[in-house]
């Protein structure tokens, strides 16, 4: 079921939830925003085409007077986790055929799974917007930091670079790119001065423009090579800015995998913040990093832990416009690569030209999450990539769907879509099309499509 | 005193009446008559005592919570009065000159110092030697403890009681309940002294020469049926035997619990234990080669092991004379008299736990002027945040070493040597035994004036009760004494 046919009503009109009623609205959703500050309400009446209430979410009355007898899904998105949980167990105990999605901070509360949170009894789906952020992070890190990169499962990913000037990549034309050797990858997207576009044989990869490029994992160091994206050097010495949860959760992830010797390259982690009580809990967690209480520019500091030479910095502090600066700063101090944590993807642009490698954007990620879970269950998946232009969905063929059982090349619509990947129904890997791919029903398809164009996912994962 | 802490007080004794049984039997068993009678004496008097206090009226306030200023008086009450009672016998026996000199044999028993002032013990009556190695045992675990696990005193409070008694600078139970503390400790105790009392024989010692040095070895006392200790018996078998359990017994008990619990991988994450085995080991090779100066490698290896083993469990065992050693050798065992054994162990000294905070909190220092933006948290068993220990463990070495110094001055003013008197007043306070020059391992402390017996009895008390306990009785003790003249 698409529950972005019904109703949503979405409580917590911040940033995410903003961002959440934005994207339904443009295709064309019925969204209720619930907030009980004026000052938020007011604003996003001005923003959006939506209905605002000013009340209390989680009182049952205000729910139902914004309809949720009727509605397909419940978004809690408010800054407290117990609210969130509780607005969606009151709505569970009364309209338990409704989806309802929370939002949960608190690492305690929330049960990791394999794709996300696992359901809690009584809410659908839960959203960590700090584990998101953080496992991109590590992603990118565990790629050597050369651009974003989107794990698919069954090996593949994409992965979202820049082409810089000279290298192998710049200045070719997609068709001319299987003149290079062992090339086993697909553009999926491509940007440059002019805009991006869903990319055709005929699209020319300028210096300076950046790609998406769906790939085996294998292969994503020769692409960044290709691109001249990274140096290819390991990241022994990584300093992360910030010892709030996403930071907190980064070092971690880095922790355990370097016990788990999962060949990051890591070597030392240096935590640093200027907040004693984040330093002293973040300290007496991980064992195996040093932790250091103070300014990350302050000039004496940097000289004492010879900051400029180490290999990576990721800035995670809740400040995202101080973490761009910072990156932008300690690169041209000497930091060979940075990692920037930002509040959205529209902020990409501010920190390549700042000169960070990688921008990962704390709220899209969690918009897209709820999104995924809002298409319904054929739709696995939901990424935002290039500056929200354009999604990569992931979703299973519906048994009766108007695209089942058809060659790729007579269900082809260039310029609205690109079929990127697909596993065959029974199997366990992905692997790219072909015009004379069949795609059956039950298969699992990896599209990039344009956003906010869901004709295009209920063509695939919705019934004729 | 309040009634519930006489009843308390009555339980302990009464305890320790109760253990006179085996004594006597072997008195009887002998026809040591007046042994017997030295042991049914008191034991049927505190017996009496005892039956009259419990069946006296029980007053409402036993039921009235125990307070940590009770439990610490009552432990140094319960552990001076203990001392005393177990004088009796010994004092009965005749064996003893004076009452002060049975009085000092018995609180080094008890506190499981293992100084003797004797210098013949092979020609006491069995039951005494008897006697004197059960002390070290019921001390050894604390008697206390025992009461806790048997006797169901007023049901709380008896936590804060084992608190008062057992050693290192953090108590914590290693069950729910506090009786069920009590008796795996005790159990874990006994299963050890049955297998250390067996090995012993099977390794040529006679049944009960096998059974008082195992109370000697498992309570780390170092009280012996010989003349020459452990050395009389010229049986590497019984030195290995003896040398493992003295090992075994300064270990932190809680250690053996989680090993029967199966939780191996927090044992083998034991701060203490690492720190423990790194120093034994060490201090080993040292006193090793030094010794192999004078002797045959495998004989220096041999009486190095045991003697290492003996000072650092501070049990006073000895099979060869160390002030006669190599100065290196003399120097690394003067160095363990100041370590002892771990926390939670029947072993006396400062406890490896208290240096291994201290060293830990010196390196987080060093790193510190190095790095001073760099936030440090002291780890101790892979916890984090134990830097409340360090102020603990400076407070209480402060403690120890000022009270070895106003040891060693009595001990000056006793006409003791400055090498005896100080080394003297460390092995009373850490309960070792043995100590340097006039107080060496061939020599005893009979010949030590009366007035530095009482004061020693005192040292050894602070010892084994980690010195607040003592402290607080002593303060306790004046302010009422004050209170009263003032009256």
């Amino acid at each position: 079921m698409d529950f972005t046919k019904k109703r949503t009503i979405i409580v917590g009109a911040g940033f995410t939830g903003i961002q959440l009623a934005r994207n339904l609205v443009a295709e064309g959703g019925d969204v209720t925003l619930i907030d009980n500050d004026a000052e938020k309400v007011s604003h996003s009446r001005n923003l959006l085409d939506c209905a605002v209430m000013q009340a209390e979410g989680n009182s049952l009355k205000t729910l139902e007077d914004a309809g949720i007898a009727s509605a397909g899904a419940l978004v809690t998105l408010t800054e407290d986790d117990e609210t969130n949980m509780i607005t969606c167990s009151l709505v569970e105990a009364t309209h338990p055929g409704v989806l309802k999605i929370a939002r949960v901070r608190n690492a305690a509360y929330y049960l990791s799974g394999p794709s996300g949170g696992l359901p809690i009894p009584g809410i659908d789906h839960t959203v960590n917007p700090d584990v998101e952020a953080a496992d991109a992070i590590c992603r990118a890190i565990s790629h050597g930091a050369g651009g974003n990169v989107i794990e698919l499962g069954g090996g593949f990913g994409i992965v979202s670079l820049s082409i810089a000037e000279g290298s192998a990549l710049a200045g070719l034309r997609l068709r001319d790119l299987r003149t290079i050797p062992d090339w086993r990858s697909l553009v999926a997207y491509a940007e440059s001065a002019d805009g991006a576009s869903l990319p055709s044989g005929e699209t020319m990869l300028p210096a300076g423009g950046r790609v998406g490029v769906v790939c085996s994992i294998a292969d994503i160091p020769q692409v960044m090579r290709l691109a001249a994206a990274g140096d290819g050097e390991p990241l022994s010495r990584v300093v992360v800015f910030g010892a709030g949860r996403v930071g907190a959760l980064v070092v971690d992830r880095l922790c355990s995998a370097r016990q788990a010797n999962a060949g990051t390259g890591v070597n030392e982690i240096l935590l640093v913040d200027s907040n004693e009580e984040l330093c002293r809990e973040a300290a007496e967690r991980n064992a195996d990093i040093r932790v250091m209480c103070a300014e990350i520019t302050d000039e004496d500091f940097m000289q004492e832990e010879r900051i400029s030479e180490c290999d990576l910095l990721v800035a995670a502090s809740g400040n995202c416009d101080r973490n761009l600066v910072v990156s932008s700063y300690l690169k041209s101090r000497g930091v060979r690569r940075s990692i920037a944590l930002t509040e959205s993807s529209e902020l990409d642009d501010v920190g390549r030209k700042l000169g960070v490698d990688v921008a990962v954007p704390l709220r899209d990620a969690v918009v897209d999450s709820i999104m995924s879970h809002l298409r319904g269950r054929n739709v696995r998946a939901v990424h935002t990539v290039c500056n929200r232009l354009f999604e990569i969905v992931e979703c299973d063929v519906a048994a009766g769907s108007r695209v089942a059982d058809k060659p790729l090349r007579e269900i082809s619509r260039p310029g609205e879509y690109l079929l990127l990947l697909i596993r065959h129904a029974g199997e366990e890997v992905f692997e790219l099309p072909g015009g004379d791919t069949t795609v059956e029903a039950g298969a699992r398809v990896v599209l990039v499509v344009r956003a906010g164009d869901s004709r295009i996912i209920r063509l695939f994962g919705g019934k004729a | 005193m309040s009634f519930p802490a006489l009843r308390i007080l009555s339980a302990v004794v009464g305890m320790v009446a109760a253990s006179l049984i085996l004594p006597m039997a072997v008195a009887a068993r002998d026809g040591e008559w007046r042994s017997f009678l030295a042991f049914a004496a008191p034991m049927a008097a505190s017996w009496l005592a005892v039956l009259a206090l419990w069946l006296s009226k029980r007053s409402r306030s036993e039921k009235a919570e125990m307070t940590v200023r009770h439990a610490f008086v009552l432990v140094g009450g319960a552990w001076t009065a203990i001392g005393v009672f177990g004088a009796i016998p010994l004092w009965l026996s005749g064996v003893f000159p004076s009452f002060t000199d049975a009085l000092f044999e018995s609180v080094s028993g008890f506190t499981t110092t293992g100084a003797s002032v004797l210098g013949d013990v092979e020609n006491l009556p069995r039951s005494v030697n008897l006697w004197r190695c059960m002390t070290h045992w019921l001390g050894g675990m604390g008697v206390v403890v025992l009461v806790v696990a048997l006797v169901p005193i007023l049901g709380v409070g008896g936590f804060r009681l084992i608190k008062a008694e057992t050693t290192g600078p953090e108590k914590s139970k290693i069950t729910a309940r506090v009786a069920e503390t009590a008796k795996a400790l005790w159990s874990i105790y006994l299963a050890l002294t049955m297998a250390e009392t067996l090995l012993l024989r099977l390794a040529g010692m006679e049944w009960f020469d096998s059974l008082c040095h195992a109370f000697s070895t498992l309570g780390t006392g170092g009280f012996s049926t010989r003349n020459d200790s452990i050395g009389a018996f010229s049986n590497a078998w019984v030195e290995i035997v003896i040398t493992v359990f003295m090992v075994l017994a300064s270990l932190n008990f809680a250690l053996y619990y989680r090993a029967l619990s199966g939780r191996l991988r927090e044992i083998a994450r034991d701060s203490e234990l690492r720190v423990f085995a790194t120093i034994f080991v060490s201090a080993l090779l040292v006193v090793t080669v030094a010794n192999a100066c004078n002797m045959p490698l495998a004989a220096s290896l041999r009486y190095s092991a045991f003697q290492v083993a003996s000072i650092m469990s501070t049990t006073g065992f000895g099979t060869s004379d160390y002030t006669e050693w190599h100065p290196v050798a003399k120097s690394v065992i003067l160095c363990l008299f100041f370590i002892g054994g771990c926390s939670g162990s029947t072993a006396g000294g400062i406890k490896v736990v208290r240096w291994t905070v201290l060293a830990k909190q010196l390196v987080c220092d060093l790193r510190r002027l190095l790095h001073p933006h760099e936030v440090f948290t002291l780890r101790l068993n892979g916890e984090p945040g134990r830097e409340k220990l360090v102020p603990l463990a400076a407070s209480f070495i402060f403690a120890y070493l000022s009270l070895a110094i106003v040891t060693a001055f009595f001990g000056a003013m006793a006409g003791l040597d400055i090498t005896t008197a100080f080394s003297g007043a460390i092995s009373m306070i850490g309960n070792v035994g043995p100590a340097f020059g006039d107080l060496g391992p061939s020599a005893n402390y009979g010949s030590i004036p009366a007035a530095l017996k009482w004061w020693y009895c005192f040292a050894m008390l602070a010892g084994r009760l980690e010195l607040y306990t003592m402290f607080i009785l002593v303060g306790v003790a004046i302010r009422r004494m004050t209170a009263r003249s003032s009256k």
